[in-house]
């Protein structure tokens, strides 16, 4: 509960087919348990890779995160009820501003705080996110990470991700799961990201690239958000 | 039956033009007033499942299920439409378990569906003479009885999709997030493009085989320009659709005109469509 868990790797490691085989969007062999949570399967909150989606459809923000709960037609508008849900899912998010705008008119960075917004109304036990770093700048990753800490620990749900991004998983990842088609290696980030481990995974060339980076002990987010997670180790 | 001829006297007395108070118009009007709606209510799913292609394969196969009545002895009136419905939900089929692109498996059961239609109709010469009835289609010679299916068709696309609008809207912009809301997508997608199939053999008969993708597409496209939320879009796809059935009919009787009525129809939604460009092109400046 209220850990955060990253999956690295490299292309084709199989990272996005194990989240989609959580999901249940894949047939798969073999069994996926969720302990802790009574034999039932956890409210899974979903924050896709990159939304392909037509951009000229008239939606708005507002409408977009009452589709999936609202059984009336929005052809005469959205309940009361769920537009007072979607303003303060947004003020979560930091983006109440955009509850008016045109879904298709949004940034990647502004998308991908509404798609956060819509995974959070579901109250989710478990946020599955895809690539939340992909699509936006070093400025906005860092924020957006530090905005899922936040509510990571405000709302107690546990976070599962896949990322690309080392510097990501470093400052704000509990756990690690390297993946090349099985588990390569796993547990604290800071015992797992070794120069050794990373080379044997994404080659020689990923190592020398993020030795400076490296995940020494003391190196780490200095937002308080990620401070219990060093007090631990 | 003739228990809708209050409805007939009424609309001739709301719209008391000399070209109004014939039954075959006011019949039309009628066909035309439960047509419009549907057609621009399915049409904004079609528009955002980007299934015109599959709603023009359907109407293709519109005269091979005619021809399949010939052949077997049946009335047309049955094997058109369950045959449309049959080609529908085989296109969703295989769509879902093949790896082709939609519209690479569209292509195949179009040219299937027209190459056995022009089959038949090159064998039977009497069949050959309906073909253009078909291409164009014919809305004044609507009978009382396809009135009333179409009256039970627009019940049933209507509760299909005040109970289903929004799920469909979902599962068009994402269906694995749909799928995360419990939205059940495939259930969902045969039921769609069964309805689609029933509506789009009806309106065959109204406007003829050329045309239907434009009555689907056409209001659709127009309302998107116009609107900015999902719920303008729908009204104004309504708006753009009902007025073009309305004046296409009006036009097409006057003495002036004398053109089809199908055709002019999709003219005046047409030119909606134009005023809704410039509409979109005046708000970005």
């Amino acid at each position: 509960m209220g850990s955060c868990t990253a999956i690295i790797g490299p292309n084709g490691a199989g990272k996005t087919t194990l989240l989609l085989a959580l999901l249940g969007e894949l047939s798969y062999q073999g069994h996926i348990s969720f302990p802790g949570y009574g034999g039932r399967r956890p409210r899974i909150g979903y924050v896709p890779q990159r939304l392909s989606f037509d951009r000229g459809l008239p939606l708005t923000v507002c409408e977009f995160l009452a589709l999936g709960f609202q059984i009336g037609p929005l052809w005469f508008g959205v309940s009361a009820a769920l537009q007072k849900k979607a303003k303060e899912t947004l003020a979560q998010v930091k983006a109440e501003h955009l509850a008016g705008r045109r879904l298709g008119a949004l940034s990647g960075g502004e998308l991908q705080r509404v798609l956060l917004a819509l995974a959070l109304q579901q109250q989710p036990e478990l946020l599955v996110l895809d690539e939340p770093a992909s699509g936006v700048d070093f400025q906005g990753e860092h924020v957006f990470c530090e905005l899922l800490d936040a509510l990571r620990l405000s709302q107690g749900f546990t976070q599962l991700m896949v990322s690309h991004d080392l510097p990501t998983v470093t400052h704000h990842a509990t756990h690690v799961i390297c993946l090349n088609h099985r588990v390569a290696a796993e547990g604290p980030p800071q015992q797992v990201l070794t120069p050794e481990n990373l080379s044997a995974i994404f080659g020689l060339h990923m190592g020398l690239v993020n030795l400076q980076s490296m995940p020494m002990a003391q190196a780490g987010c200095t937002a308080p958000c990620c401070q219990p997670a060093n007090e631990n180790q | 039956m003739s228990d809708l001829v209050w409805l007939y006297d009424f609309l001739a007395q709301v719209l008391p033009l000399s070209s109004m108070q014939a039954r075959f118009m006011q019949q039309a009007l009628v066909a035309l007033l439960l047509l419009a709606p549907m057609t621009a209510a399915m049409g904004i799913v079609v528009v955002n499942f980007r299934m015109a292609f599959f709603a023009e394969a359907i109407s293709h196969s519109a005269f091979t299920g005619v021809a399949l009545g010939v052949l077997f002895a049946v009335s047309p009136g049955w094997t058109m439409p369950l045959f449309g419905l049959l080609v529908g939900l085989g296109i969703t089929a295989v769509q879902r378990h093949s790896d082709l692109a939609s519209d690479t498996v569209i292509g195949v059961f179009f040219s299937a569906m027209l190459a056995f239609g022009l089959a038949m109709v090159s064998r039977d010469r009497s069949l050959a003479r309906d073909m253009q009835r078909f291409l164009y289609g014919d809305i004044l010679t609507i009978s009382e009885a396809e009135i009333w299916f179409l009256l039970l068709l627009f019940f049933l696309v209507f509760i299909f999709l005040a109970s289903n609008y929004n799920r469909l809207l979902y599962a068009g912009i994402n269906s694995t997030l749909a799928r995360t809301h419990r939205v059940r997508v495939q259930i969902l997608q045969y039921l769609f493009s069964g309805l689609l199939a029933l509506l789009v053999m009806f309106s065959v008969r109204a406007i003829g085989v050329l045309l239907v993708t434009a009555l689907l597409v056409v209001p659709a496209a127009g309302a998107r320009n116009f609107s900015r939320s999902a719920g303008a879009m729908f009204w104004w796809a309504m708006a753009i659709s009902t007025s073009s059935a309305v004046l296409g009919l009006l036009i097409s009787a006057q003495d002036w005109a004398r053109t089809a009525t199908g055709a002019t129809i999709i003219l005046v939604a047409c030119f909606w469509f134009v005023a809704s460009l410039l509409f979109a092109r005046l708000r970005w400046n």
